[in-house]
């Protein structure tokens, strides 16, 4: 027993140490390919910035294209005095936030519904709006047409070129998904908690309102960024629903007004992006934590 | 009375519940299931959409080179791309795992950064790096000897780019889901393997996989949809060329249909799509199914 | 028609009957087309040149009462393209768009018939260019008119230093500054350019005509066939691919293609003006649009740029020519003051202001009006476009003619010249592989 009880105690230092010393190499492993895979991440937004401090001069010459010579902020100026781009920017900005709002009101009654009052059909129709996420867009826009079509004869309204069209047609992008994250979501909260507020008297509405949506707000958050980023970034749609620069939003509008047919501004597109991009940065570096607490509890749950 | 009081309980709930979801209903018929049989009724169309061709549209696909290289690039496209993605997020992820808790934010954060930017800019900007006369990538090539590329001259230079920025793009979704999937899975499982002698890959062969299995099934069929109906990032690099061998069904449907002029075919190439999404969709249902009887 | 009433004052005395008349010819000032106007024309790439025409239709606007919206849709991702499909189908948003090439044509049947905006203008300025008129009628009837702006040829544009120096050849000689071609001129054919070409690649400045699938590549190569006489599908429909001169295109582009950069097979509509820009290139086919870049972003590389006529070939010499044409929607509530603005702005006057605000980059369709100052003015260096506009001694030519519409608008797209040059260059495919390809694709064009 006493010659046996050293040596495991050796053994099981030498085993500690190793696994310390399996740790560290891990460690440093990691960092290794942490830096490398941050360099192909990072490569192109940075590349855009060093583009975008260059006049289209430097951007035009021969010489070291990862370096900026001559700093210059008047892209940006340019951009930022622009009446045309600012317009983009102010469309992206109301369509995102309205498209955000009319998805809430439209998914979290339905997942509601869908989670928790089975009714007739409850389950297809789940099963169904989830299946028309697989639907492109590619298929739909045009049929859209007819239908825009339709209503300008019928009503005398002219659907096409407004950029509150989007505001119709994006929900389209959002409302399954957010609502199938949210159903998982909703299926996870306790039923205990329904069930006493039920007998308590309470409506389905007021639990809805009471119970649901503040237990499920960290999924809620996840499903409005995943809402707006869907909707700052879609780019076919208003490619083809818009066309006057006035009505553009932001995609569509840098690739329709900043790339002059065989004339491209680099300096300007570069910085147009970049500038483009903040507004879902700043959403992510502030809510990610939420948003990835809400996608991965609302996908994986089961 | 209370058999009454029951049945007008259930009749109030079932209302309720159809006016909640009503909203959601009216604008998936009018703005999705409408429009996606209309796109069934204009494929069977001909070319001028004056006449019904039954199924001759397909039937003229069916006879097309271009058509069939289409469908192979497609799925090139997709699969390769959803592969690498996994990969390489799964990869990541564990290393973002073993760093201190205190830098891993910082570390998500910095990687995450492809999947916020919206991908018709990021690819402007890939683009530019792939420009023909001024690639920053070709100078760097040069620089240090090696022959310059023609990222999007060249067909297989070409299919390796858009794929390459697809990657890129999505990557950085994988890594945030696998990384909060590695944080669920309870460290005593490990340091119970560790006890049993199991090297790293044995680790994560039987600890790290099955635990995330379910979330890796998700995230891939997902990204397979969406890779598969990708348009945005092939036509703005390459808009299908060189000789068409880039294109994917979005973007050949939309070279048929709106710059070729002929919609009925353009429909035809879309609806292509439906079968091979199906085949997703059945598993996805099944996953589905599964998590709603766990529920209840 | 509009539906608005009648405001002006002084149409108070007339009778219903005489103001019915006045829309029979609609460039009478005292047409009243009072009421809104949406417009869509190409968004000009030379820098400004969308403003002139902005002025010309807002003047034109106050005059008459017409509430004038404009818009200027980029051809670049073909955006032009989708926005006439759109509203084909949505049959709403503008009244009048400008229409590349063939799109007039496919849509024919939702066009409002123009011939009471174009006879007349033909009564005043004679013959417009054969290709414009052939895109533009449909049944006998006018159903576009050739636009001004954006209508362009694309011929060489090369560096007068580096041709002389590396290939020998003095540009000046064959097409000097501000006058016709001479003699020599006549030795400017696609075998001296590929001599030259290989020459450059040596130099190390090789020329560079994009291959791929945009306007730029498909216009130039559709030039070169057709000088080449190697028309793809003839006026009837009739698919010709495998012939001698088909045969000998190919083979004289696998030459062409050996002195060029590798990547011209994935060039865009920018490439090239970025090849010549950038200084690397000697040579590129486009209108003056990358000259004028040039000049803004490196005046070294421009005050070498000259730009001249096509080569020669068997069959002749062909500009590689790329109209746009403005067409009214037959859904559009405000037709008799679209016909009017139309009217106006082909006026000999207007044509030469939206020419000159272009840098002479848009080429007026009425052959009568290519003689404008400006192709003489523009410099560094002198001449620099006087050459540019076709003037007798090369035809304007658009590429996939002479087939009818529905398939040139395909063969188009779909870019088949380009791809047949890539397949069997690039793709090392053998000839007969290649044109039985071509073939194939002809065949699945004929689709109606």
């Amino acid at each position: 027993m006493a010659a046996i009880a050293p040596t495991a105690g050796t053994a099981r230092s030498a085993r500690a140490r190793s696994l310390k010393h399996d740790r560290r190499r891990a460690l440093y492993w990691s960092y290794f390919f942490l830096v490398l895979f941050a360099v192909f991440f990072l490569t192109p937004p940075i590349y855009m910035l060093i583009t975008s401090l260059k006049s289209s001069a430097e951007v035009g010459a021969i010489t070291n294209p990862w370096w900026v010579y001559n700093p210059t902020l008047d892209n940006y100026k340019a951009l930022l005095t622009s009446v045309e781009y600012l317009t983009f920017f102010r469309n992206s900005a109301i369509v995102s936030l309205v498209v955000v709002v009319v998805t809430m009101l439209i998914s979290i009654p339905a997942a509601f519904a869908l989670a928790r009052m089975k009714f007739w059909g409850s389950a297809t129709l789940a099963t169904g709006v989830f299946l028309t996420y697989l639907i492109p867009e590619t298929l739909l826009f045009i049929p859209l047409f007819k239908i825009f079509a339709w209503a300008n004869e019928t009503f005398d309204v002219s659907l096409m070129n407004h950029w509150w069209l989007l505001i119709i047609v994006y929900p389209t992008l959002t409302v399954p998904f957010c609502t199938w994250i949210m159903i998982g979501y909703f299926a996870s909260i306790p039923k205990e908690l329904d069930e006493a507020a039920l007998i308590d008297g309470a409506g389905y509405l007021q639990i809805l309102t009471k119970i649901f949506i503040p237990v499920a707000l960290p999924g809620i958050i996840a499903a409005m960024i995943f809402a707006f980023t869907v909707s700052w970034a879609d780019f076919l749609y208003p490619m083809a629903f818009t066309t006057s620069a006035d009505q553009m939003v932001l995609p569509a509008g840098i690739v329709t007004t900043l790339i002059k047919g065989d004339v491209y501004a680099w300096g300007q597109i570069m910085g147009a992006c970049l500038l483009g991009a903040m507004p879902p940065l700043l959403i992510y570096a502030f809510l990610m934590d939420y948003y990835i607490a809400g996608l991965t509890a609302g996908a994986t749950k089961g | 009375m209370r058999r009454g009081g029951l049945r007008r309980l259930a009749r109030r709930k079932s209302t309720v519940a159809f006016l909640l979801t009503l909203p959601l209903i009216v604008l998936i018929a009018a703005l999705v299931i409408y429009p996606a049989f209309y796109s069934i009724y204009l494929s069977m169309l001909n070319k001028t959409l004056e006449r019904l061709v039954g199924l001759d549209n397909f039937r003229f696909l069916f006879t097309r080179d271009t058509f069939w290289m289409v469908v192979k690039q497609s799925c090139i496209f997709a699969i390769t791309a959803v592969l690498f993605k996994a990969l390489i997020g799964f990869c990541v992820a564990h290393f973002v795992h073993n760093v201190p808790a205190k830098g891993q934010r910082k570390w998500r954060g910095m990687l995450l950064i492809p999947w916020v930017i919206p991908p018709a800019m990021s690819t402007l900007g890939w683009f530019w790096l792939f420009d023909p006369s001024y690639s920053a990538f070709n100078w760097l090539f040069v620089r240090i000897g090696l022959p310059a590329v023609t990222w999007l001259g060249d067909p297989l230079w070409a299919r390796f780019s858009v794929i390459l920025v697809n990657v890129w793009y999505g990557a950085p979704f994988f890594l945030i889901m696998y990384l909060a999937a590695l944080k669920s899975v309870p460290e005593q499982l490990y340091e119970a393997a560790a006890i049993d002698g199991a090297n790293w890959w044995q680790k994560i062969w039987y600890v790290t996989l099955p635990m995330m299995r379910n979330i890796i099934a998700i995230t891939v069929l997902f990204s397979l949809i969406v890779t598969f109906a990708n348009f945005d990032i092939v036509r703005i690099l390459t808009a299908g060329g060189p000789i068409d061998q880039t294109h994917v069904f979005a973007t050949w449907a939309f070279l048929q249909g709106i710059e070729g002029g002929d919609l009925a075919l353009g429909a035809s190439v879309s609806l292509f799509m439906f079968p091979i999404l199906a085949v997703a969709a059945i598993f996805i249902l099944r996953d589905i199914n599964r998590r709603g009887n766990e529920a209840s | 028609m509009s539906r608005r009433p009648f405001t002006r004052r002084r149409f108070l005395g007339t009778t219903a009957a005489a103001s019915a008349a006045t829309i029979g010819f609609p460039y009478i000032r005292t047409s009243h087309a009072a009421g809104s106007l949406a417009l869509g024309f190409w968004d000009h790439w030379v820098p400004g040149a969308n403003d002139t025409l902005t002025k010309l239709c807002q003047d034109w606007g106050k005059k008459e009462k017409v509430d004038v919206k404009i818009d200027y849709i980029t051809s670049q991702g073909n955006k032009n393209m989708l926005t006439i499909t759109a509203e084909s189908q949505a049959r709403s948003g503008h009244d009048i768009l400008a229409h590349p090439a063939w799109y007039a044509l496919t849509y024919a049947r939702q066009l409002e018939p123009l011939d009471d905006v174009m006879n007349p203008l033909i009564k005043q300025y004679g013959k417009v260019a054969t290709a414009a008129e052939f895109l533009c009628k449909s049944g006998g009837k006018w159903i576009a008119v050739p636009a001004v702006t954006g209508t362009q040829v694309k011929p060489p544009c090369a560096r007068l230093d580096l041709f002389k120096q590396h290939a020998g050849i003095d540009i000046l000689s064959m097409y000097p500054v501000n006058k016709a071609p001479t003699k020599e001129a006549d030795n400017w054919t696609w075998e001296t350019m590929v001599v030259a070409a290989e020459k450059l690649k040596k130099a190390g400045s090789p020329i560079g005509l994009g291959i791929g699938q945009t306007t730029d590549s498909i216009d130039w190569v559709g030039a070169m066939f057709h000088s080449f006489g190697a028309d793809l599908v003839d006026a009837k429909g009739h698919a010709n691919v495998k012939t001698d001169a088909v045969k000998q295109v190919l083979d004289y582009s696998k030459r062409l293609v050996a002195a060029m950069p590798p990547d011209v097979f994935a060039w865009d509509d920018a490439s090239n003006n970025k090849y010549l820009i950038s200084g690397q290139g000697s040579m590129i086919m486009n209108p003056p649009s990358a000259y004028a870049v040039a000049k803004r972003d490196n005046p070294k590389v421009a005050a070498q740029c000259y730009t001249f006529e096509m080569p020669k070939g068997v069959k002749g010499r062909y500009a590689p020519f790329l109209p746009f044409l403005w067409a009214l929607w037959g859904f559009s509530k405000n037709k008799s003051a679209g016909k009017s603005l139309l009217a106006h702005l082909l006026q000999r006057e207007n044509v030469e202001k939206l020419v000159n605000a272009s840098i002479g980059y848009d080429i007026p369709s009425f052959e009568s009006m290519r003689d404008f100052k400006v192709w003489q003015q523009v410099e560094p260096p002198q001449g620099a476009v006087y050459h540019y506009p076709p003037r007798g001694t090369e035809e304007a030519w658009m590429a996939c003619a002479p087939a009818p519409a529905s398939i040139a608008q395909q063969m188009y797209t779909q870019s088949i010249m380009t791809k047949m040059i890539a397949k069997y260059t690039q793709g090392g495919e053998p000839m007969d592989k290649v044109l039985g390809w071509a073939a194939s694709e002809l065949e699945g064009y004929q689709r109606s």
